[in-house]
């Protein structure tokens, strides 16, 4: 095994200091001068017509700067897949928190007074808040001919003679919720407009580039007039992609006054307006031969688009496929439908569509062990993928230790010890889970871009677009860096998102950072390290070929008392006659490809990430509630650049996932978000997690295309974990909850339910 | 109407005007200029705000500032003692307790008044006195990891 200096340590982050000590700046601690502040008029209703804004009494505030309506935007319509969102509503207003009109004014207060002066007539219209009900005839149309934003369809393999060998077969329907990111930081903007046309934001922003895209398509500007730039950001989750319009409507306030405008959301803001995890409807049936092996499958999804299409047509895609390349499925059919309705628009929300679909199929993985009498292990193991299969969608799989995952799981749970010999009321489950390293769906590019100095001193810095988001991109690009240079981690920093400074980057969603961004700063590095051991051969009079680096120095290979730095050899380089700095610049597009559109071929992502979950729960039959003791989560993430780092992510996504598996829902009424804050939207707090957790990293099997072997590991730790969750229940006390959350009263009921049956 | 007051900030002295019902979180956000204390929830909820008054630890969010006057304010940024990081803050750090690093202010200054009262605070304590700070990056292990390890000293 190669042995590496700096990739594969436990190193604390890079801007760990800042955080510590409260000096990580977030866009709401920036400030400008002659700075003004701005807040947004949302809809009340749930769909009307916009008949009339009257901001007359607003403008004549005291301290009031700007007051600005639909009639002054571009009317430009925007969006990442369909073009269906507006600035500010001009036509109709969609669900309740639409952006109707927005004001600048001397402070908060005098702002928020404005917003309530500000008189809207509408035509209030029926309203559709039900999937199935917006698709009749009839129903409320909330854009143009109908309510269906995507369908998709296909069938693969031979799917009428997989379910004629089908011995066992299993159906169900199955239900996932809208839940919200609940990222701490609520989204925010500091935009700021110079008369040379130039407008500058601070953005809390995972995605840079793309957010400058959609912000200079929707206020009518050019694309490199907008710069933006990514202070900390104070979590994100796939909430933070720029498809709702803050930033929009900060720039425009900014633009009308000439000033610069912070306009922060509110916690209720962020819950109204913000775009969650869609909502899902699974119609599943699986077919399975008396060998346990997967005979068929047959899904039809209806997802809840809400009533604009942030990155739900994208979503609903994964959720329909993206399973398919976990087992060896060969005979599939699949349908997906994604309709509006008067509700918050849906988006990315970590995991994508993933966990839904795994919600589904990982529990008929478990009715099928029980049918065929095989262990859940088991059935996984004669289904999981392999290395070098080439799924039904045409996905390449270059590395996968799902089957290493399964075996390690079970032997750190002790699983089948512990299940055999459980408590009452305690149960064991299991979850397997596939996730991608990025995925091409923004054109046919997933590739990211990196440029490297190498200061006069020796040390590198990277200028890297990406951005981080608290995931841990900035110390993990710079490890990678580190690594390739041959330098410590000391010698190397990395600058901040800014869109004028870096080269382009699509961001972070997906997974896609330490597999697709890394090795993009790989090869940067590479082309530095070129350039530097160019140089340093001349000054030990040697061949570049025979050169290796370490620990900042230079030297022959073998050889490493005759040395020199790479400080010496950046001064060398930049110090004489026709001298120049040392840049390196690198690029890498993952060896993916575009999808088909409608019957999803084509293979995704470069690399494909594995693993198990397992967990061990009590159920209480008095009152249904649920309680995770231990959780075991062994995954295949490639190397792992830093373990620390890479725990952090699981053990930080199994707190997003047992509160997607228990107790998160966004309640609506009449469109209506009825909890839109952290006391009646529950998100776990320490004392609600297992007391034992314990993270694997099952490092058996290298990505042969990422950088020192690695894929990617911020998304997938929640996507198993609702399934192994209400395996455990089932293994508990006996019954199958088929909708998320999981709560005590469904549990009651389903006890209730089983009670009633038996008798 | 606005009204002078003097607040006592990590042993600084500050002469403010503020309005009666001027919230304590935006007296040493805004005019003070202290943004490490950070608003996560408005309602005293998720402990993004949480500071120490007389060493105990309050919701900055649900405290008027015109209560603080005559106590001792701490505030992420008077952690630091003569310019070395607080044992807690390095633990925070070596232990990789944080991830995005809002919620990380207020965590460190609840658990700074927890091992105030409870030096040696038992797993079951920290988990128990984390409660009310909200994190949605960490899952609270490496946190309650970095705590144990300054407890156990």
């Amino acid at each position: 095994m190669q042995e590496f200096s700096v990739v594969g340590k436990r190193l604390p982050r890079v801007e760990g200091h800042d955080k510590v000590t409260g000096k990580a700046l977030y866009v709401a601690d920036l400030k400008l001068p002659n700075m003004l502040y701005g807040k947004v008029l949302r809809s009340p209703i749930p769909h009307g017509k916009v008949l009339n804004v009257d901001t007359s009494r607003a403008r004549k505030l005291p301290g009031v700067k700007a007051v600005i309506t639909g009639e002054d935007t571009s009317k430009v319509k925007w969006g990442a897949f369909i073009n269906d969102m507006h600035v500010l509503a001009f036509d109709k207003v969609r669900f309740v928190g639409d952006e109707v009109a927005a004001v600048a004014a001397v402070d908060e207060a005098t702002a928020q007074e404005a917003v309530d002066l500000i008189k809207v007539d509408y035509e209030e219209l029926p309203a559709v808040f039900d999937v199935f009900e917006a698709m009749e005839p009839g129903a409320p149309i909330l854009h143009e001919g109908n309510n269906i934003a995507l369908h998709q369809k296909f069938v693969k393999g031979d799917f009428e003679g997989g379910m004629k060998e089908a011995a066992y077969v299993f159906e169900d329907k199955f239900t996932t919720p809208i839940v919200w990111h609940a990222y701490l930081e609520t989204m925010g903007a500091l935009a700021s407009y110079s008369l040379s046309g130039k407008l500058t934001i601070w953005l809390s922003t995972q995605t840079l580039f793309m957010a400058r895209q959609r912000i200079a398509r929707a206020l009518g500007m050019r694309i490199a007039d907008v710069r933006l730039i990514q202070p900390n950001v104070g979590g994100g989750f796939g909430g933070k992609s720029c498809d709702e319009p803050t930033a929009m409507i900060c720039g425009l306030l900014a633009q009308k006054t000439g000033r610069p405008v912070r306009l922060i959301n509110s916690r209720e803001e962020e819950f109204q307006a913000s775009r969650p995890r869609v909502a899902t409807n699974i119609f599943l049936k699986m077919g399975f031969r008396k060998d346990g092996t997967i005979a068929f499958k047959d899904t039809k999804v209806v997802n809840d688009n809400g009533a604009y299409s942030a990155k739900a047509p994208a979503t609903t895609g994964v959720t329909l496929t993206r399973v398919d390349t976990l087992y060896r499925f060969k005979n599939i059919r699949g349908e997906a439908l994604l309709v509006y309705t008067n509700k918050v628009p849906t988006g990315a929300y970590r995991g994508f569509g993933n966990p839904p679909m795994h919600f589904a199929v990982e529990q008929m993985m478990d009715m099928a062990a029980e049918a065929t009498g095989l262990d859940p292990t088991e059935v996984r193991l004669r289904n999981a993928t392999q290395v070098g299969d080439v799924s039904v969608h045409g996905w390449r799989v270059n590395s996968c230790a799902l089957s290493d995952s399964i075996k390690k799981a079970a032997e750190l749970m002790n699983w089948k010890e512990a299940r055999t010999n459980k408590k009452p009321h305690q149960g064991f489950g299991m979850g397997c889970f596939i996730h991608v390293s990025g995925k091409r769906h923004f054109g046919n590019y997933d590739g990211s871009s990196a440029v490297i100095k190498i200061n006069e001193d020796g040390k590198a810095t990277i200028f890297s677009g990406e951005g981080e988001i608290g995931q841990g991109a900035f110390t993990v690009l710079s490890q990678i860096a580190a690594e390739e240079l041959g330098v410590p981690l000391k010698d190397v920093e990395i600058s901040v998102g800014d869109t004028d400074s870096t080269t382009y980057c699509h961001g972070a969603y997906a997974s896609r950072l330490t597999y697709i961004a890394g090795n993009a700063v790989k090869a940067a590095a590479a082309d530095a390290k070129k350039q530097l051991f160019k140089m340093a051969a001349e000054m030990l009079e040697a061949d570049p070929e025979d050169l290796t680096s370490r620990e900042a120095k230079i030297f022959v290979k073998g050889n490493p008392s005759k040395a020199v730095t790479v400080s010496d050899v950046a001064r060398g380089c930049l110090y004489r006659e026709g001298g120049f700095p040392i840049v390196g610049r690198g690029a890498w597009d993952p060896p993916s490809e575009l999808q088909t559109k409608d019957t999803r071929d084509g293979n995704t992502s470069g690399a494909y990430s594995y693993g198990t979950q397992m967990c061990q729960v009590e159920v209480d039959p008095e009152t249904g509630k649920v309680k995770v003791l231990n959780f075991v989560a062994a995954h295949d993430s490639g190397k792992v650049i830093n373990p620390m780092l890479g725990e952090g992510q699981i053990e930080g996504a199994l707190q997003q996932g047992i509160g997607y598996a228990l107790t998160e829902e966004m309640a609506f009424e009449d469109g209506k978000v009825m909890n839109p804050n952290f006391a009646d939207y529950k998100i776990l707090g320490a004392d609600d997690m297992p007391e034992k957790i314990k993270i694997h990293f099952v490092e058996t099997c290298m990505e042969p295309t990422g950088p020192f072997g690695a894929k990617g590991l911020g998304e997938p730790g929640l996507v198993a974990t609702s399934p192994a969750i209400a395996n455990a229940i089932y293994n508990a006390v006996g019954v199958r909850i088929k909708g998320l959350p999981m709560t005590p009263e469904k549990i009651l009921n389903a006890l209730k339910e089983k009670r009633a049956n038996k008798q | 109407m606005k009204r002078k007051i003097v607040l006592n900030v990590n042993n600084d002295n500050y002469e403010v005007e503020v309005e009666p019902g001027r919230l304590l979180a935006d007296v040493i956000r805004e005019d003070i200029g202290l943004t490490g204390t950070k608003k996560g929830c408005e309602i005293g909820v998720c402990g993004a705000c949480t500071v120490l008054l007389d060493g105990k630890a309050v919701s900055s969010c649900l405290m008027l500032a015109v209560h603080a006057v005559g106590k001792k304010i701490t505030t992420i940024e008077g952690l630091m003692k003569n310019g070395e990081l607080d044992p807690l803050q390095k633990a925070f750090v070596d232990y990789g307790a944080f991830q995005c690093g809002f919620c990380t202010p207020g965590v460190l200054m609840a658990s700074k008044a927890m091992l105030n009262e409870n030096p040696h605070a038992t797993e079951h304590e920290i988990r128990e006195g984390l409660n009310g700070n909200l994190c949605r990056c960490t899952g609270y292990a490496k946190m309650i990891d970095a705590i144990k390890s300054v407890a156990g000293r």
